[in-house]
């Protein structure tokens, strides 16, 4: 036998036998002793004590108590209750009394140990309940803890992270910010918990970036704008804002977070790089267009040259006492026959520039004039420009040249844009478009310049002719010769508040 | 191209690729009573050129094959005067600077106005007189050297560095008489009139320090 079960032996030992028989003992002992006193009062053999002490028994003992308890009480009141007394026999006439007594013993023991039994299994139930919704609360709470713990330890790092940081509700009203960016935006932090961020923004940028982020908004997708932000100090700087919708589990927008990435540094950069490219791009054109010049200047000095040698010969010896009409003469047939050279030369130069690349194309002047905005933006955020565009809905299409329109455009476009530095007024650069019949489609550049003087206009659009101190005097001669060979027509007009730039191109049919 | 007429009068030489530029030219320097002469490349220029023939040369700088700069280089290395003016249809100061450096008279750029061409063309001319009466000096006076005995030569560059009869005694180891003797002689043959004039022809022998052009 193994140590085991032995232990298991005498704990079984314990639990069914020792335990019950000393319950059952000690109930009906108590019993027996006070029944003893208590059969002189009453004159029918007093057995009832013996009942409580089976119930108790088998009540606090089990079914075994009250079995044992049963036993004990038949041998004591057979013993010494029921006649003849103190003998184990039982009178003839007091069998039935014995025989109702241990019926009705066993049932107390029975049913009493039968409650007991239902009763502790609803007890330990109730118990097991209480435990398990104890051990339930702890996990609750303890869980509560680490939830609270985890937003603390989010919130600190979107904290420290040194960028700005918000979110926003689905409307897109701003919830919460992070320091940074309350840092940033100073004073105004507390309107933009209530308002949108717009109000912070550029006033240039923020038209771009409402359309941009209602409709984010509204489609539920990422959003990313740069724009300047002003800062507590009131300046400007340029940041790159990126947000992003959370969706909850229905898959519905729950929240937006953004997201403000500094990007002076870069943007400034950036419109170094454009001006240095542009500054280049226009430095070769002038290069190409001062050698291009060079080039038939040399071609077109040769013939004028002789035609000038020739001609001053010529004078020469009709002046000559006496005239040599002779010679005069031959250098006369010399002067004409260079004539025709230099005109040649002028000839070759022009067929080397006209219609070898002749394009027309199905266009859109309206998305003509919208892309050229977009690639003017960065030009006219570093002039402080503000572009307008004014265009009319349903356009016919035009057959044009796409780059040669655009690059009259942009030509017109950088002119009015260099025309208002310097103006203290705001700088607004409208380009509209409009139909005018059906026939034709006007295009106009209006800015807020200081305008041209009389002898200025009649001459703006003939080559050379510059006001700018680095101008080449190509660039309005160009445009000209674009909208011609287009066959449409281009003129300036001073407007009340600036100069107007406008050109019509036909309607092909 | 013979000798007797290149030595009487002035050419112009004209030197260009382009043949109604060279026409003109001509016509121009003929209606002004010049004589001319045409050519079409560098090339054919330095093949009938003939130092003697007083004039100047109106030298295009593009030309094809040998360039206008480049001949100009040629003549002055060969060591020939004959002044030069450069015409470009190209201004370009570089090139402009580079030819007055290399002794260009001067430099026209087309399409020029007659009286540059004929007022470039008489200073050529006046140029180029003065170096042939200098040269021509310069003959002279080597002429009358060669006449010189050994001795008297070494009196006159002696003389001329300015040492006196004494001195010159003592250098060459002769008496003051001798001396004397050779110098009157050395006056006579040379043909000059007083001493300055002796030292200015000894210089003109012995161009060692200065240019010898100098005071041409």
């Amino acid at each position: 036998m193994t140590a085991a079960q032995a232990n298991r032996l005498s704990r079984w030992t314990m639990e069914y036998g020792i335990k019950p028989c000393a319950i059952a003992g000690c109930f009906v002992l108590v019993a027996m002793l006070w029944t003893f006193p208590l059969q002189h009062v009453i004159a029918y053999p007093f057995v009832f004590l013996f009942f409580a002490a089976i119930m108790g028994s088998a009540w606090f003992g089990g079914v075994i108590a009250g079995f044992v308890a049963v036993v004990l009480s038949s041998v004591i009141i057979t013993y010494f209750f029921i006649p003849p007394l103190y003998s184990i026999t039982v009178a003839k006439e007091s069998q039935s009394f014995l025989a109702a007594f241990i019926l009705s013993a066993l049932a107390i023991a029975i049913v009493s140990s039968a409650r007991k039994r239902a009763e502790s299994v609803v007890r330990n139930a109730r118990d097991q309940l209480e435990a398990k919704v104890r051990e339930r609360t702890a996990e609750l709470q303890r869980s509560n803890l680490e939830i609270q713990e985890r937003e603390r330890q989010l919130r600190m790092l979107t904290e420290a992270i040194p960028q700005q940081i918000w979110r926003a509700d689905t409307s897109g009203r701003i919830e919460y910010c992070n320091q940074y960016l309350r840092d940033y935006v100073g004073a105004s932090a507390e309107s933009l918990l209530r308002e949108s961020f717009l109000s912070i923004l550029h006033d240039e940028d923020a038209p771009l970036f409402r359309r941009g982020w209602e409709s984010a908004l509204m489609a539920g997708r990422r959003f990313e704008a740069e724009a300047r932000v002003r800062g507590a100090d009131g300046r400007y700087r340029w940041f790159l804002v990126r947000s992003l919708p959370h969706r909850s589990e229905d898959g519905q927008i729950a929240r937006w977070y953004g997201i403000h990435i500094d990007i002076e540094e870069r943007h400034s950069l950036q419109q170094r790089l454009l001006s240095a490219h542009e500054d280049l791009s226009r430095f070769s054109r002038t290069m190409s267009l001062a050698q291009m010049a060079a080039s038939i200047a040399h071609e077109l000095n040769q013939p004028l040259t002789a035609l000038a040698s020739h001609a001053s010969a010529c004078r020469r010896w009709l002046q000559a006492e006496p005239a040599n009409v002779s010679r005069a003469a031959t250098a006369a047939e010399v002067i004409v026959q260079e004539t025709t050279r230099a005109a040649n030369v002028v000839r070759r130069v022009r067929s080397l520039f006209s219609k070898s690349d002749y394009v027309r194309e199905s266009t859109d002047l309206n998305s003509l004039i919208v892309d050229l905005a977009g690639l003017l933006r960065d030009d006219a955020i570093r002039r402080s420009v503000s572009i307008k565009l004014g265009l009319a809905e349903d356009l016919p299409k035009l057959q044009i040249d796409p780059v040669q329109i655009q690059q009259v455009l942009l030509n017109l476009a950088i002119n009015g844009m260099e025309a208002m530095t310097g103006i203290d007024g705001p700088r607004l650069l409208e380009i509209t478009t409009k139909a005018l019949g059906t026939e034709e489609i006007a295009a106009s550049v209006k800015d807020r310049g200081p305008g041209f003087s009389e002898t200025v206009k009649t001459s703006m659009f003939d080559p050379f002719v510059t006001t700018k101190p680095e101008g080449t005097g190509m660039g309005l001669a160009i445009c000209r010769s674009i909208i011609e060979e287009h066959d449409g027509r281009i003129w300036a007009e001073q407007s009340e508040q600036g100069t107007v730039f406008q050109f019509v191109l036909k309607v092909s049919k | 191209m013979n000798n007797v007429a290149s030595n009487s009068v002035p050419t112009v030489f004209t030197v260009d690729d382009d043949a109604a530029i060279c026409a003109g030219l001509c016509d121009l320097l003929e209606s002004a009573g010049l004589k001319t002469r045409q050519y079409s490349s560098a090339e054919e220029f330095l093949e009938s050129w003939n130092p003697n023939m007083p004039g100047c040369l109106v030298l295009d700088v593009r030309l094809p094959g040998m360039s206008g700069m480049e001949l100009h280089a040629k003549l002055a290395e060969a060591g020939a005067s004959l002044p030069v003016i450069i015409m470009t249809a190209h201004g370009d100061m570089p090139m402009v600077r580079k030819a007055l450096k290399a002794g260009a008279v001067e430099f026209l750029i087309k399409p020029f106005q007659d009286e540059e061409l004929l007022r470039a063309v008489e200073e050529a001319f006046a140029v180029d007189r003065a170096q042939r009466r200098a040269e021509k000096l310069v003959n002279s006076i080597q002429a009358r050297a060669e006449t010189l005995t050994e001795r008297e030569r070494q009196v006159m560059d002696l003389v001329a560095t300015g040492l006196t009869n004494k001195e010159i005694a003592e250098k060459l180891y002769l008496s003051v008489v001798t001396i004397k003797l050779h110098r009157g002689q050395v006056m006579r043959k040379m043909q000059a009139e007083t001493l300055a004039d002796l030292v200015k022809m000894s210089e003109r022998l012995n161009p060692t320090h200065d240019s010898d052009r100098a005071g041409a």
